[in-house]
């Protein structure tokens, strides 16, 4: 099937508070995600949902939420909770995709406890929790690459607390450098039906556009109302692989080669 | 003068300044009480061993002998800054903030200077505690007593991390905080976090030091809001031209630093934003709003190539202002030295020729003739000074030939997500010919390529895409560089190894 049958595709994204969650390059996501979609006739539009909006499970084809400030993550882990979780959880159970980036992906766990103990609800959506070991402890921060169905993902962490994954959780890859979830079992990231919560910023879409077109893949079956990923018009994507084999050169890894549709297929 | 240093009195000027409110002076007994006695014979250990060491990296070419010195110095007597900074006649000033803290330490220089001021700076590079204990220990004699008295004004830039611990040494006659927006999160951490410890640094300095805030951005101008009584001089922008240049309606909206009010954590509502948070801000909740500035700019155009004009206001007169700089950013960064030239009580035109007078150097806006071409240098490193660079460019006739360099070594902060919170959608609108290079030239390059239009090369060596460029760029037209800190370093290393800069240690430092 083509994409730009049998109607003319929009794929309808939600981005959570934008406004608070947006400081480590997110932004670089949503432009990614737009023009793979624009540059294949796709529509993608995207819908801010801030503080107090509540949300149709029914309204999206996609979930996007960042990473940021501390100051920020209060105000809105309480907005989670008390405004959006059901209705969020009830489209992700659905089979709706969704991508979580650090903080995001912290606010969908269980808990994230901080370096004084104290302790942040999640909406729990991943069987996940995060704990921040004190300040003596240092941050995850740097480059890292991850293995992930066949192919490399890479980017950029920096997060202080650690998160570990219950016995229901799959993660998203396995770290074959930097730090990932939590600097110890080596797995980075998580999967929950077609959501995927990760550390890695860079930002993460741009130069992993296999995972961007999983993305767009899964959201736009979601437009279509059909189960199975769309399959996508290749795109030119040498300078991403350019930039994705800079970073693996650097960290020691080899090179990939462009990942086959087959060697992505499920 | 006959004061010694350690009963150095309050800033002349200040009180004069109208607008500008202080409390009784109190800082002899202050100083007193806030410094201890300090051993002569180990500052004086200290100064020959700082200088032992700036003459044997000298020497042995270790490169510039910016910091090693006041390193050296500073592990035989941490309280070395301390010690010398209270000799400084006429005090020091301390300029911090995320963009413009070289340049406005160059204005700032200039119009001390134009009071009459003999002004000693810290060099290029050295902004951290090692590079003050070095700059002063430069000036000190070995008995550990600065040259001539100390009658001198002192200029230092300070890294933002660094500033509490500079400040509570020196104890600054005045301190310039230009603006706070993200940049390095891997080094320093939030923005938040970097007010909060600016914040607790001043709350602990005498009322005798005056503070020189952006009241144009919110998380600035909220550091005077405290228990301090110390005197506060704002400057700001009335009214600034909007550019549209390379920009599409309907792009994603440009990031936002400081969106929330210091006071209440309401979201702040502006009546002018020039860019990112900085502008006309006022909170709808708490009532807390932008401080009416002492030292204000309108009118605000380019002229010719790389100067911008603008109306100059002090509470002395008004006065059409020139400087030798592109984009409204180095409006705010001459308006902050004309801030410290009224707290000084320089004369108006005094101020209005320093801010003339001024030529940028070291990556600042720096030009540099290559053959019959020109080259200038405009340093970049983090979202907001990337903006306003491309703004620069675009208030400027036709399309530019662009050398972009992105690097990700520790100086430039390793985590280069920031470029996709910058609006390179603004390039393909202002750009003839687009080469990156850099440790992370593809980074870059793929940042072009989804604003719609690829760079026309890549090279991540430096000495080829210079090559590279300057062979795109026409006879008679300048290549616009875009750095980031280290890529500049190494570029500028570029340029002089083929004969066109001195090497900035070697360039005179008074």
């Amino acid at each position: 099937m083509n994409d730009t049958t049998p109607t003319a595709p929009v794929i309808r994204l939600a981005h959570l508070y934008p406004d608070q969650l947006n400081v480590y390059g997110d932004r670089g996501n949503i432009i990614t995600l737009t023009q793979r979609c624009q540059w294949r006739g796709i529509t993608l539009r995207v819908f801010p949902l801030d503080v107090g909006d509540a949300v149709d499970p029914d309204a999206y084809d996609l979930f996007f939420i960042g990473g940021g400030q501390d100051k920020e993550q209060g105000e809105v882990a309480r907005d989670m909770r008390d405004v959006k979780a059901a209705n969020v959880r009830a489209a992700i159970d659905a089979g709706t995709p969704l991508l979580a980036v650090c903080g995001g992906y912290q606010l969908l766990c269980h808990y994230y406890r901080d370096a004084e103990g104290e302790e942040l609800p999640g909406i729990g959506l991943f069987d996940a929790w995060t704990i921040h070991k004190g300040k003596q402890v240092a941050r995850c921060i740097g480059n890292v690459a991850l293995s992930w169905e066949g192919a490399t993902l890479v980017g950029f962490e920096n997060h202080g607390g650690r998160t570990y994954l219950g016995e229901r959780a799959t993660p998203l890859g396995r770290v074959l450098a930097g730090h990932g979830n939590n600097s110890e079992d080596k797995t980075e990231g998580v999967i929950y039906k077609n959501a995927y919560g990760t550390y890695l910023h860079g930002s993460l879409l741009p130069k992993n556009p296999h995972l961007a077109d999983r993305i767009i893949a899964l959201a736009l079956a979601h437009a279509r109302g059909e189960s199975a990923p769309a399959a996508l018009t290749p795109l030119p994507d040498d300078l991403e692989w350019q930039a994705h084999n800079v970073m693996l050169r650097r960290l020691g890894l080899p090179t990939t080669d462009r990942p086959t549709p087959a060697a992505l297929a499920r | 003068m006959t004061n010694t240093p350690d009963t150095r009195p309050p800033a002349p000027g200040t009180a004069s300044a109208s607008g500008v409110s202080r409390r009784p002076d109190t800082s002899g007994s202050l100083r007193a009480i806030a410094r201890p006695r300090h051993s002569r014979t180990r500052a004086a250990l200290a100064v020959a061993a700082g200088r032992a060491t700036g003459v044997l990296s000298r020497r042995l070419r270790l490169g510039g002998g910016t910091s090693l010195p006041g390193l050296v110095a500073l592990r035989i007597d941490p309280g070395l800054p301390a010690y010398l900074g209270a000799q400084l006649r006429q005090g020091s000033i301390v300029v911090t903030g995320t963009n413009g803290k070289t340049t406005t330490s160059g204005l700032v220089t200039e119009v001390l200077r134009a009071a009459g001021h003999r002004v000693w700076r810290n060099r290029e590079g050295s902004n951290l505690m090692r590079g003050v204990a070095t700059s002063l220990l430069i000036r000190a004699r070995p008995d550990g007593k600065l040259r001539g008295g100390g009658d001198a004004s002192a200029v230092f830039e300070v890294d933002e991390a660094a500033f509490p611990a500079v400040v509570a040494a020196l104890q600054p006659r005045a301190i310039v905080i230009t603006n706070l927006f993200r940049d390095q999160l891997d080094r320093y951490g939030e923005v938040d976090t970097v007010a909060e410890k600016w914040r607790l640094a001043l709350s602990k300095l005498p009322p005798t030091t005056t503070l020189i805030l952006n009241a144009d951005d919110p998380a600035v101008a909220a550091l005077a809001d405290s228990d301090r009584e110390a005197p506060v001089v704002y400057y700001g922008v009335e009214e600034a031209p909007i550019v549209t240049a390379g920009r599409e309606p309907g792009d994603c909206a440009e990031v936002i630093d400081t969106r929330t009010c210091a006071r209440c954590h309401a979201v702040l509502e502006f009546s002018q934003r020039f860019y990112s948070h900085i502008g006309h801000w006022s909170c709808p909740s708490c009532g807390y709003r932008r401080p009416d500035p002492l030292v204000r700019a309108r009118g605000i155009h380019p002229d010719a190539l790389a100067g911008t004009v603008f109306q100059l206001e002090t509470p002395a007169g008004v006065t059409e202002a020139r400087v030798e700089l592109p984009g409204l950013y180095n409006v705010y960064n001459a308006l902050a030295a004309a801030a410290v030239g009224v707290t000084v009580g320089a004369e108006t035109p005094r101020i209005r020729e320093a801010i003339a007078r001024f030529r940028p150097a070291f990556g600042r806006a720096e030009r540099i003739a290559v053959g019959d071409k020109t080259v200038q240098l405009l340093l970049a490193k983090n979202p907001t000074g990337l903006n306003e660079v491309l703004r620069a460019l675009g208030m400027m006739e036709g399309r530019h030939h662009l050398l972009l360099a992105l690097s990700d070594k520790a100086a430039d902060g390793e985590d280069v997500s920031w470029i996709w919170d910058a609006d390179y959608e603004r390039v393909p609108g202002i750009a003839a010919y687009v080469t990156t290079t850099g440790t992370r030239a593809y980074d870059l390059a793929l940042r072009l390529k989804y604003t719609g239009q690829p760079p026309q090369h890549i090279e991540p060596d430096f000495g080829r895409a210079l090559t590279h460029a300057l062979e795109h760029t026409p006879s008679g037209s300048t290549l616009y560089i875009v750095p980031t800190y280290t890529a500049m370093l190494a570029i500028r290393g570029e340029l002089a190894h083929r004969g066109y800069t001195p090497q900035y240690w070697e360039q005179q430092d008074e």
